[in-house]
């Protein structure tokens, strides 16, 4: 009988000569096509002082490159109705255009132009800095940014985990031109890339198409790994945050297993039955989006009687250790103090007792259910394949899948005992000093 | 091989008891399933001293009906492989079902049940009330939320539903009680002015049938309708918020607008396109951002409703930036109404509006938009068929003339919120 797996495209792969992995998924009947570059490059691979370089090089890919000058990979896709962005995450950068299937080439030209080749002059460099000052103004305007980075920085003292994508402040100001070159030469090249093409296409004609643009680049991209370990916990560590604002809101994290760790599956169910959310396998919790989920043990702790106005928990699998997050913003006249308590004995009850035959069931059921919609259209279809061939295989998609659909209660209950220990726990709070009152 | 433009042609099924079912057929690929009620909900709607009502009650119906209470609903929900959700503008409001196709008409009877049976149950109500509060208190606070609120305050004349942005003020929401939120879901989602919006395999008929058996019935009073006071005179205005402690200020140029029936709305929609719509090749952002290095998002938006509309062109800058920006935005609002856009600029925008339709129909949500937009504006079946002549017969000379008057700087007012200090004037 064969096992189960995630209903997804047909697929063509191969790698090749100078290191590039390459998946194809053809959908005769889509009238796009989609092609996503995923570098195995992040914030992980910086270190104090070049913090936010993965990040600028992501925004310096779009200002020039040997074949199309600055404001040109722009015109080109979006002349013929495509559409192009792209994303800086802890463990990789992923590029993307999708257009009109009649127009695959062009998307493919650029990312073999800018894949080792990208230029990065001074004065586009030092024009770029005030933008990406500006991005991170934007976020630090919500005190949910704020607190999610100070979060990491006390919870990691040696793992490059400990600062966010976008960087510090000092470092935006400080990073030079010559520094991103050496970055971006380093380690962005066919060795770390994986090239993601899906949708409507001609499977010969496209892989031809691959191998005489990105066969001749240099077999370049040095080794990605993080050395940096993080040494275990030993204390709680604590940071209250003031500034502007209205809400008190709290956030406590706690060592999390990496995402090839056999212990991930039932970490994955905790986070479920804690917060709702099972991202990249059910429908309501897409990798970015957080929706409320009524039915999850917090939030029926704490937005239900009213403590909070809203209330989760927050995990994302990294490829290496990172922190299980819960949350919770205040609702009016609730002391922060008394929801710390409260997210205390959900946690406890939790590692006590395990989850109900119910709560499981629920999980298998959407995990089972999620999934069937995950590959549908093609730009969903080159995240996803490109998301899984980048931190594991796309066959790791699949086992996790079967390992989340057979956790057992136990191990969801040894997880939870596991994972919210005192000494790994970092807790930040924000109180608002200033702007209207919430009492 | 099935025609990928298939879903651009929307078909009209007969009435069900006073409500308009649109079917669209899903994009050949597609494995999902959507469906939308849009009604005559929109916080517009709301009564006098009543505010945040529109909002409640959509956030409300959406939470639990029927025989699910708000977490067997959600549970229902997930092992249906299914997500709800609700969207308003002042005039109407959107509920959506998105799930697997094989499940449509399962889905179908949900978002019935939803529409048609909220339970209002109290403790529901509370947490809806915090909940609004605390955005009422976002709002005020954010820049973002600061400028977007101020900027319609200004721009719009006491009453006209507009003016608000549907989150009432701390009394009105204080005063919703289910009495009056079940007032205003029975006054207002009704089936007369409203439409059934369905994306799916299933033909037209089928389609039909589901509709009759799960939204029959629903037959009311006639649809409410908005007032809307006159604009009156009024000249441009500046605003400037000072919200110290946050980073970035936030810059808004925007005003009164032009309604989507508006026979100028396709030359006036490419004029925004040019503005700042298009992103990446419009003016606004290719010369704060990529040119000046000013900021990281300038845009403009054209917001076109049915009985007028709202302009925008903004951008988030730094605390030291926002006095170049200001004055740089408001240069490319008045170029784009006063100079002919040249032909070669005009071209690449529209043939690039043209060329994107193709990915809205590679996934069923994303071709339920546009079948959404035509059962909202009440348009032609073939809207979308047509939209690229029409995007074509707008020359050069009719998108200037549409900018004048989309673009209108009488009533415009420009606003500036977040950390402004030392300069202060409020």
């Amino acid at each position: 009988m064969p096992r189960p797996g995630v209903p997804r495209p047909a697929l063509r792969r191969f790698r090749l000569p100078n290191g590039l992995r390459v998946v194809l998924a053809r959908e005769t009947e889509s009238p796009t096509a989609s092609v996503w570059v995923w570098y195995r490059v992040g914030s992980k691979n910086e270190w104090p002082g070049i913090t936010g370089a993965s990040h600028w090089v992501e925004h310096m890919l779009f200002q020039g490159s040997p074949r199309y000058g600055k404001g040109e990979i722009d015109r080109a896709v979006v002349e013929v109705g495509g559409t192009l962005n792209a994303f800086t995450d802890t463990d990789f950068t992923a590029y993307y255009s999708t257009v009109p299937r009649e127009h695959l080439a062009v998307p493919l030209d650029i990312e073999s132009d800018r894949m080792t080749r990208a230029l990065l002059r001074d004065e586009e460099v030092e024009r770029e800095r005030t933008v990406i000052h500006s991005e991170r103004e934007g976020n630090e305007n919500w005190p949910e940014f704020l607190v999610e980075e100070e979060l990491f920085q006390l919870g990691f003292r040696a793992h490059p985990y400990r600062w966010d994508a976008l960087g510090s402040r000092a470092d935006i100001e400080r990073l030079t031109p010559a520094e991103l070159r050496a970055y971006y030469q380093r380690f962005y090249g066919p060795r770390n890339a994986v090239l993601v093409v899906a949708g409507g296409f001609d499977s010969a004609a496209t892989e031809r198409g691959i191998r005489r643009r990105f066969s001749t680049l240099p077999s370049s991209g040095d080794d990605v790994r993080v050395r940096a370990v993080e040494p275990p916990p030993r204390g709680e560590r604590r940071a209250v945050l003031g500034g502007p604002g209205t809400t008190p809101y709290l956030r406590i994290g706690w060592r999390s297993p990496a995402l090839a760790d056999p212990a991930t599956p039932a970490a994955m169910a905790v986070n479920a039955i804690l917060g709702g959310d099972i991202p990249l396998f059910s429908v309501s919790s897409g990798w970015w989006r957080r929706a409320e989920h009524p039915s999850s043990r917090l939030y029926r702790a704490l937005v239900d009687p009213g403590l909070a106005v809203r209330a989760g928990s927050s995990w994302h699998p990294r490829e290496y250790p990172s922190l299980f997050t819960v949350w919770a913003l205040a609702a009016p006249r609730q002391s922060l103090d008394r929801i710390e308590g409260v997210i205390s004995s959900v946690l406890e009850r939790l590692a006590r007792s395990g989850p109900s035959r119910v709560e499981l069931d629920d999980f298998r059921v959407k995990v089972r259910r999620g999934v069937r919609l995950a590959y549908e259209g093609a730009s969903h279809v080159g995240f996803r394949l490109g998301y899984f061939s980048t931190v594991g295989s796309i066959e790791f998609e699949d086992r996790l899948y079967r390992a989340l659909l057979s956790v057992r209660a136990s191990e969801v209950r040894d997880r939870a005992r596991e994972l919210f220990r005192d000494e790994a726990k970092v807790t930040v709070s924000y109180l608002p000093t200033s702007g209207a009152s919430n009492a | 091989m099935p025609d990928p433009r298939a879903p651009l042609r929307i078909e009209f099924a007969r009435d069900v008891e006073g409500l308009r079912v649109v079917r669209q057929p899903a994009p050949a690929a597609a494995a999902s399933f959507s469906a939308s009620y849009v009604g005559p909900a929109g916080w517009g709607f709301d009564p006098p001293g009543e505010e945040g009502a529109a909002r409640s009650a959509a956030q409300l119906v959406t939470a639990a009906a029927g025989p699910f209470d708000r977490v067997a609903l959600a549970r229902r929900l997930d092992r249906a492989g299914a997500t709800l959700s609700q969207e308003l503008t002042p005039e109407a409001v959107e509920l959506t079902i998105w799930g697997p196709a094989d499940a449509w008409k399962e889905l179908l009877g949900l978002l019935a049940v939803v529409v048609r049976r909220p339970r209002f149950d109290p403790d529901d109500i509370e947490r809806v009330r915090r909940q609004l509060f605390e955005r009422q208190l976002r709002e005020t606070t954010q820049p973002a939320g600061r400028a977007d609120r101020e900027l319609l305050r200004v721009v719009f004349p006491p009453g006209h539903p507009y003016r608000r942005t549907g989150l009432g003020d701390r009394r009105s929401v204080a005063r919703l009680d289910r009495d009056a939120l079940v007032r205003f879901h029975e006054t207002h989602y009704r089936a007369e002015g409203a439409a059934l919006v369905v994306t799916a395999r299933a033909p037209a008929a089928a389609v039909e049938a589901a509709a009759r058996r799960s939204f029959g019935g629903m037959r009311g009073a006639p649809a409410p309708a908005l007032a809307v006071p006159s604009l009156g005179s009024a000249r441009p205005r500046s605003i400037e918020l000072d919200l110290p402690g946050r980073s970035q200020v936030e810059v808004r140029l925007g005003g009164p607008s032009i309604a989507e029936s508006d026979p100028e709305y396709p030359a006036a929609y490419l004029a925004n396109q040019v503005l700042g719509g298009r992103q990446y090749l419009s003016r606004l952002f290719q010369r704060v951002r990529e040119r000046n290095g000013l900021a990281y998002h300038a845009s403009s938006h054209l917001e076109s409703l049915r009985l007028g509309g709202i302009w925008t062109a903004q951008a988030g800058t730094g605390g030291e930036r926002w006095r170049r920006v200001v004055p740089m935005i408001a240069e490319e609002v008045e170029r784009i109404r006063r100079r002919r856009i040249p032909d070669a600029e005009l071209r690449r925008i529209r043939e690039s509006v043209i060329g994107e339709l193709p990915l809205a129909l590679e996934s069923t949500d994303e071709a339920h938009a546009l079948a959404v937009e035509v059962a909202y504006h009440d348009l032609p079946a073939d809207f979308w068929l047509t939209w690229p002549d029409r995007l074509r017969a707008a020359r050069p000379v009719a998108v200037e003339a549409a900018a004048q008057t989309a673009f209108e700087r009488n009533r415009s007012a420009t606003v500036v919120a977040g950390p402004l200090s030392p300069l202060v004037r409020t």
